[in-house]
């Protein structure tokens, strides 16, 4: 079962890398034209031959592919021209508020979702239900970026209570808790738009899935048996409902990946996505397939990680 | 008064209506509008008023009619990408299925390692170098959204294939062809019809994304580059008719086929199968 999952990752991860490397030399002309060939580097005959011979180009291309394999494996992305610094290190820089505007904004949306999912499920067709499955199935139809769009143009731009966009106030030369305040301050209207958009698929999904076992008999069991009531929505109940959320983390991962991307570009929050979206607009391809293959790693790892989970939350998989 | 199913529901019959309203949008704008969208020979900027409902945009063209030829764009890559995409998931998943042996085996490990790809990761890859005007962009998209509809015509075609009907047929002499196109599709077709509305909403989504991070093709109008350029001006106390009439007619479309797909959804309860649901 494993074995197999990982030969797919593999598999997977072997052709993004040969996508990577053929899509330049797939583009008419040089490769090194299609990489560095826009107004943002002055290609002098000298820095191409530099780059001819750093790419091995004169040589076969599998010795081509397998210097190429080589640099990756030891970590070297190329080097942007427009940031004027090694692609591992821009990349690296940024990563860090990524995964604080998504350890944030998925923290809570988990947590958010799962409490209103279980309890307005349990209560199907009560006022509360009622209330929260129409306001949540309308905010579920609604973009992530949209909703970013209307916060910061509410609390932004109205209200200036909050900023705009990126991480930090540069140049305030704030230490300390002035510092963290401040990153905080930042933090809040993305990672709210994030959360919210997370968060209604994960509340409809919780949802219809205790909807989906309140008959079971193993519902009722508890229930004659005189377990209190929570015990029987948060240990019976939940944990079998939780199985479609996990099943669908692997297939909408792309999607949240997506969101990502675009929420960091409405807000202009210095991580990957933001990166990624300057990158495009300069044509900045060393850094767009950096960044690319850094999302592609933890795409994989993270749904290998939920493969390797998943039998441990549902058991009866390990005997299919 | 016979009223059809769909009707007896009340989100599905708001989703329909939504859907029904963008589509005449859409369809009749160059009739609507009384500016051509590219002309920019209106003053940039200015504020609503009776001959521009919605304003200028920064370089003095029309909004209301960029708006409703961005319903179009929107519209028209939604479907196209939906369309595509659910043909190459039927042909792959069926045929996979009706074959079985060394055929099925290939397919549906391609389709997995297709699955285990981040696909966003691929479209901005391609998208970089290439460039893509919009029917380049609709055919990679497409070209990248099959993979979870051909698990679930799979899983159908396997499971269908164990009815009694088919056997008999199988018994009369019928042949794979035959058995596909007389049996097996026209069994499939609800789940189709439920897999379309799923994916034209998914695709809406990502028009209005791509445009976003930068990478739709400038030379259209659609919501979501109408969104990307508002947004720069935003500052200037121009969002009220500027990007709120193409966010909320984004969202008005993708609510309307939300509806219809949650209606499709619980109908033929595709609730546990792998289908995207198209959220964003």
């Amino acid at each position: 079962m494993f074995g197999k999952r990982l030969i797919e990752y593999v598999i997977a991860f072997m052709a993004l890398i040969i996508l990577n490397f053929v899509m330049p030399r797939l583009m008419p002309g040089d490769p090194i034209d299609a990489i560095y060939g826009n107004e943002l580097v002055a290609l002098t005959p000298e820095l191409r031959e530099q780059l001819r011979a750093q790419y091995l180009l004169d040589q076969s291309i599998w010795s081509q592919f397998l210097h190429y394999l080589y640099s990756i494996a030891s970590g070297d992305l190329g080097y942007s021209y427009a940031g004027k610094a090694p692609v591992i290190d821009i990349v690296a820089g940024a990563l860090p508020w990524t995964i604080l505007l998504v350890g944030t904004a998925l923290f809570g949306a988990i947590t958010i979702a799962l409490f209103l999912g279980i309890e307005s499920g349990w209560r199907r067709g009560e006022r509360l239900d009622r209330y929260l499955f129409a306001i949540f199935s309308i905010i579920n139809g609604i973009p992530g970026f949209f909703i970013g769009m209307i916060l910061i143009i509410i609390f932004a731009l109205n209200l200036k209570v909050l900023p705009a966009g990126g991480a930090i106030t540069h140049y305030a030369g704030y230490t300390g808790s002035e510092y963290a305040i401040d990153v905080a301050r930042h933090l809040i209207l993305p990672a709210t738009a994030l959360c919210v958009s997370e968060l209604s698929w994960i509340y409809l999904l919780m949802r219809g899935g205790i909807i989906s076992v309140i008959n079971e008999p193993f519902i009722k069991t508890g229930m004659l048996k005189g377990l209190d009531d929570r015990t029987i929505r948060y240990r019976y109940a939940a944990r079998n409902a939780l199985l479609p959320v996990f099943t669908r983390i692997g297939i909408q991962i792309s999607q949240i990946v997506a969101g990502i991307l675009i929420i960091e570009a409405v807000f202009t929050y210095p991580g990957i996505g933001y990166l990624l979206h300057d990158a495009l607009l300069t044509r900045d391809l060393p850094l767009i397939q950096g960044i690319l293959l850094i999302v592609t790693i933890s795409v994989l790892a993270i749904n290998f990680t939920m493969d390797i989970l998943y039998p441990r939350i549902d058991p009866r998989i390990r005997h299919v | 008064m016979y009223k059809p199913l769909i009707l007896r529901s009340r989100g599905a019959t708001i989703g329909l209506t939504l859907i029904v309203l963008i589509f005449l949008i859409a369809a009749f704008a160059p009739f609507i509008c009384w500016f051509d969208p590219w002309d920019y020979s209106s003053t940039p900027l200015q504020r609503p008023s009776s001959v521009h409902p919605l304003g200028t945009n920064a370089i003095g063209q029309d909004i209301l009619s960029e708006l409703m030829y961005g319903a179009r764009t929107s519209l028209t890559f939604g479907l196209s990408v939906s369309a595509i995409s659910l043909l190459l998931s039927v042909l792959i998943g069926v045929y996979a299925g009706i074959s079985g042996g060394i055929i099925e085996s290939i397919l549906m490990r391609i389709t997995d390692v297709a699955i285990a790809i981040p696909s966003i990761v691929v479209i901005i890859l391609v998208a970089a170098y290439l460039q893509p005007n919009l029917f380049q962009l609709i055919l990679i998209l497409s070209l990248l959204s099959w993979q979870y509809g051909a698990r679930t015509f799979y899983a159908q075609t396997l499971s269908l294939k164990q009815r009694g009907y088919i056997s008999a047929a199988r018994n009369f002499g019928a042949g794979n062809g035959y058995l596909t196109v007389k049996h097996l599709i026209p069994d499939l077709y609800p789940i189709m019809l439920a897999g379309f509305i799923i994916r034209a909403r998914y695709a809406i989504f990502m028009e209005a994304g791509l445009a976003i991070i930068g990478i739709f093709d400038p030379t259209t109008k659609s919501l979501g580059l109408l969104m990307h350029h508002a947004m720069e001006f935003a500052y200037m106390g121009t969002w009220l008719w500027w990007l709120l009439p193409p966010g909320i007619l984004l969202a008005l479309t993708i609510l309307g086929f939300s509806l219809v797909g949650y209606y499709f959804e619980e109908t033929i309860d595709l609730r546990h199968r792998s289908m995207s649901s198209g959220r964003f």
